[in-house]
């Protein structure tokens, strides 16, 4: 059914903006009466109208609306009602047609007598209003009721269109219903978080009530979140179903066609193509409801996060609040009362104490004593009735009555000049460092050559050797036959190969013989081009 | 190992909640960032046990939440003015009457206000408060225009930055005292809903001089049975064993110090298991005294100049009799500093600065409860006696000996 446009004023071809908006104006007239001086007594009017129309009497005279005002809104005389009715036919919400029924009174004669009814522009202006009204006052609720009957409608549709020729009757009804709840289901929860909101940020509410019901509210959202989790992936699951051969879409045509064919003579031919673009818009709107898709998030999912929000939310509203009832009435109040106290108070002295008492953030003060006086106190102990005066006092160390500190101040201790140590030390290190650098000097091998060429080591040099064949040997894996290492401290390499005859090689040291699978060697110094200074 | 593990754990806990309880009575806002965590924590973990001590013998409330731990203290006696509120400065300044109203306005504004505030707005806010017929009857006018006004607010701020109220985000205080720009803070609203500790609110309170004010502001309620009776006049004795340094049986009324002759060791026991003080009786008081020289604001004796100049002038004024003058006093400061100059700071030799130190040295012993003011002076209270000269103790010669092995290489 297409809605009944107003008249375009656009469509008249260029117009000025100021017969633009006169013709604008003229639209809107019937709205006029709400911002009138005598809004209420039309308000009432225009509500004994609709009653009457219930009850089918569609022309009413002045006398019996004036009679079917309310009490608390009726005016002295009929005049009034007169004059508003007239108000209204001239915005157009009503309309006045002469009364020709017969009359008994002389003066009844020459008054001008009208007979009124709605008109269609006025009859539309009550409907938006009530339809306000009912906007205003709607709390909506989630309903979890509504998303099982959403699966329980894709699977019928499922099953139809599963048969080789669906019912377009069956199509089309089980289209209705479930577009129909889907409606009732989005606008519901629409509504239902914008006033969870308002209750959030508190507009309106009154505290105790919002407090009483709270626990509720929480259970409530907690169960429609359960079902939506749990019935949204089913529904999700047979969207993407439906979806998958095409399915839908041949329904969706066939529900058109059937609509199509209830279609008034002046519009039969584009009826189809419109019928079926709301459909396939309806469809579309469900499955953006249901499923996300890349970079969207689908509606359920942003309704559950809200929903999901919206608990801790309550709870932190309900613990401001308690906070705020745990204090005093109102402590801005509180702060600029004290701020005239202390202003009046008699003296700083006064002012201080009120600090104390108001704010109450004083450290405590207490007078020491020292663990020997307490010690001696515990040997010899003091009776209760014993003056001050009587008893031992404090002791205090003399240093501290005298210079009234607990350090003694001398001089500063003189700076001690060590540099015999000094150059004790640097010779023997200079000594250690040509000891191990002849030993480097010793290993060094200019070629490869057997181990068992090495001959007779020093001490210092044959430690040298054993750390370098640790290092190469630690390199050594199953299956090599030579190898490369680095000593720790870089300035030497050794090349180690294998032989293949079973020879031994034998090193001799002041501490003992050294025995081992012969192999061949290369040391070399990496340290031989560097001048002796810096070689460490 | 003599001591069993219990009693181990017993005595570190033990340990702990002292630690706490010192904490909280230190600095009874205690902040969880900040300088003092740590006593923070430590209030958090015996929470239960703290709150329960202080309501059951103290009457203050104690509320620990994620942010601060707080602890509403009144004062055991309302005739203390040696509490004034500070600056965050080291120097410590009182607060004058100027500061004391921009406080309680700024409060007022911020409480008012959002999670945010800048300290121009806080500053318009101020002056538009302020405007109030009371104020100006009392001859207090504020425009946030003069420089010394901005100083007043500053340290106002300053306090409550301190007291963790505000939390700095951008911007410098200096620069808008001096004109050039403006301070970002972010508000602790917990916080602020914590700092009044009063009991009535005082918005509620009709009275009209100051005294009754005071009065109101702390009054329990009504005390009908004799049980009530007593257990007030045990919590006041409890908050002024915890909170003075010396509790004067002459300052009690005769209903309290009856209750303190019958309940005295129960007392005391109870603060000392607490805190750790230990009670020194005598015949005129009693003195919780610290051991560890830890839970008070004022020390003494102490070391510095200043410390020794009370130090000294407290043992002149315990061997005196009755009331000193001033004027003895400073008398008494210039004969000492040609003794002991030697030792002082170069300020305090100069000739003019005995009245600046007798002040201070004064400020210290009313502070801890030792001299009291008269009209013409000050005089000695009976605590002073324990800071009179003892006899001389001659330490042995071990010391001398082990002075000997110290010389050897």
């Amino acid at each position: 059914m297409t809605s009944p446009h107003p008249a375009d004023p656009d469509s008249a071809g260029p117009v000025g903006p100021a017969e633009a908006t006169q013709a604008a104006e003229a639209v809107y007239a019937p709205f006029a009466h709400l911002t009138a001086r005598n809004a209420a007594l039309y308000r009432q009017v225009m509500r004994v109208f609709l009653a009457a129309k219930e009850r089918f009497a569609v022309h009413l005279r002045p006398e019996d609306v004036h009679a079917a005002l309310p009490p608390e809104h009726r005016p002295a005389g009929p005049d009034a009602v007169a004059k508003a009715l007239d108000s209204l036919v001239g915005w157009g919400n009503l309309r006045a047609d002469p009364d020709t029924s017969r009359v008994t009174a002389v003066e009844d004669f020459y008054r001008r007598r009208f007979i009124y009814q709605l008109t269609q522009a006025g009859e539309a202006a009550e409907h938006a209003l009530s339809a306000y009204d009912e906007a205003l006052g709607r709390r909506g609720a989630l309903q979890a009721v509504a998303l099982h009957d959403i699966v329980t409608h894709l699977r019928t549709l499922l099953v139809l269109a599963a048969e080789e020729e669906p019912d377009a009757a069956k199509a089309h009804l089980v289209l209705s219903a479930l577009a129909h709840r889907f409606e009732a289901l989005a606008e519901n929860a629409r509504a239902f978080m914008g006033s969870l909101q308002r209750t959030i940020d508190l507009h309106g509410v009154e505290v105790e009530v919002f407090l009483a019901y709270k626990d509720r509210l929480i259970q409530y959202l907690e169960r429609f979140i359960q079902d939506l989790i749990t019935l949204g992936g089913r529904i999700a699951l047979l969207i993407g179903e439906l979806e998958d051969q095409g399915r839908v879409g041949l329904l969706l045509r066939l529900t058109a066609a059937r609509e199509a064919a209830d279609a008034a003579p002046d519009e039969a031919d584009t009826a189809e193509i419109q019928a079926y673009e709301r459909w396939a818009g309806r469809w579309v709107g469900l499955a953006a409801w249901f499923v996300s898709a890349e970079g969207r998030e689908s509606q359920a999912r942003l309704l559950r996060g809200r929903a999901l929000g919206a608990v801790p939310q309550l709870l932190s509203v309900v613990r401001q609040l308690n906070e705020r009832r745990a204090g005093r009435s109102d402590r801005s109040a509180d702060f600029r009362t004290l701020a005239r106290w202390f202003a009046e108070a008699p003296d700083d002295a006064a002012r201080h104490r009120l600090w104390r008492a108001a704010f109450g953030l004083y450290p405590a003060r207490h007078l020491t004593v020292d663990a020997d006086t307490l010690a001696e106190r515990g040997a010899r102990a003091v009776a209760p009735s014993t003056p001050w005066a009587e008893a031992a006092p404090l002791r205090i160390s003399p240093q501290l009555r005298r210079t009234g500190s607990y350090e003694r101040r001398g001089k500063p201790r003189r700076v001690q000049d060590r540099s015999e140590q000094r150059r004790q030390l640097a010779e023997l290190a200079a000594k250690q460092a040509e000891e191990i650098a002849a030993a480097r000097a010793r290993l060094a091998t200019n070629g490869t050559t057997r181990l068992s060429a090495l001959g007779e080591l020093d001490p210092v040099a044959f430690g040298l050797f054993l750390r370098l064949l640790g290092d190469v040997l630690a390199t050594w894996r199953p299956g090599t036959t030579t190898t490369v290492a680095t000593s720790n401290d870089g300035t030497m390499e050794i090349r180690l190969t294998v032989l293949d005859d079973d020879t031994t090689a034998e090193i001799r040291t002041p501490g003992g013989v050294f025995r081992g699978p012969d192999h061949t060697v290369e040391i070399t110094d990496l340290t031989m081009g560097i001048p002796a200074g810096e070689a460490r | 190992m003599t001591t069993s593990l219990s009693e181990v754990l017993d005595s570190r806990r033990a340990a702990e909640l002292h630690k706490a309880a010192r904490a909280l009575l230190k600095e009874p806002l205690l902040l969880a960032r900040g300088p003092r965590t740590d006593g923070y924590l430590l209030v958090r973990r015996y929470a239960a046990e703290l709150r329960d001590w202080f309501d059951r013998n103290a009457g203050w409330s104690l509320r620990v939440d994620a942010e601060s731990a707080r602890l509403r203290k009144t004062p055991g006696t309302l005739a203390e003015p040696t509490h004034p509120a500070r600056e965050a400065s080291r120097a410590g300044v009182p607060f004058s009457r100027r500061r004391y109203v921009l406080l309680c306005l700024a409060l007022a504004a911020l409480e008012r206000g959002e999670a945010q505030i800048a300290l121009g707005r806080l500053a318009e806010q101020v002056v538009l408060d302020a405007a109030s017929p009371h104020l100006t009857a009392a001859g207090v006018e504020f425009t946030l225009e003069r420089r010394e006004e901005r100083l007043d607010l500053a340290a106002v701020v300053r306090l409550l930055l301190r007291y963790g109220v505000l939390r700095r985000v951008a911007g410098d205080e200096d620069a808008y005292v001096s004109g050039v720009g403006d301070v970002l803070y972010d508000v602790e609203r917990r916080v602020l809903a914590g700092l009044l500790a009063a009991r009535h609110g005082p918005s509620l309170i009709d009275a009209d001089g100051f005294d009754e004010r005071l009065e109101a502001l702390t009054a329990e309620s009504a005390l009908d049975s004799d049980e009530l009776r007593f257990r007030a006049i045990r919590q006041k004795l409890t908050r002024r064993l915890l909170d003075d340094p010396v509790l004067y049986y002459d300052e009690l009324t005769d209903d309290e110090l009856a209750y303190l002759t019958r309940q005295r060791a129960f007392l005391t026991a109870r603060v000392s298991e607490l805190t750790g003080l230990v009670p020194e009786v005598r015949a005129e008081g009693i003195a919780m005294v610290d051991p560890q020289d830890d839970l008070t604001d004022v020390r003494m004796p102490e070391q510095g100049t200043h410390g020794h100049v009370t130090l000294l002038l407290a043992e002149h004024l315990a061997t005196a009799d009755g009331e000193v003058s001033r004027g003895e006093l400073e008398h008494r400061v210039r004969a000492l500093a040609a003794v002991h100059g030697a030792f002082w700071s170069k300020s305090a030799k100069q000739p003019g600065a005995e009245g600046e130190l007798v002040e201070l040295a004064l400020a210290k012993l009313t502070a801890l409860g030792l001299v009291e003011r008269t009209p013409g002076g000050v005089a000695a209270l009976p605590a002073l006696a324990r800071y009179a000269v003892g006899e001389t103790v001659v330490v042995e010669s071990a010391h001398r000996t082990s002075q000997r092995k110290a010389q050897q290489p």
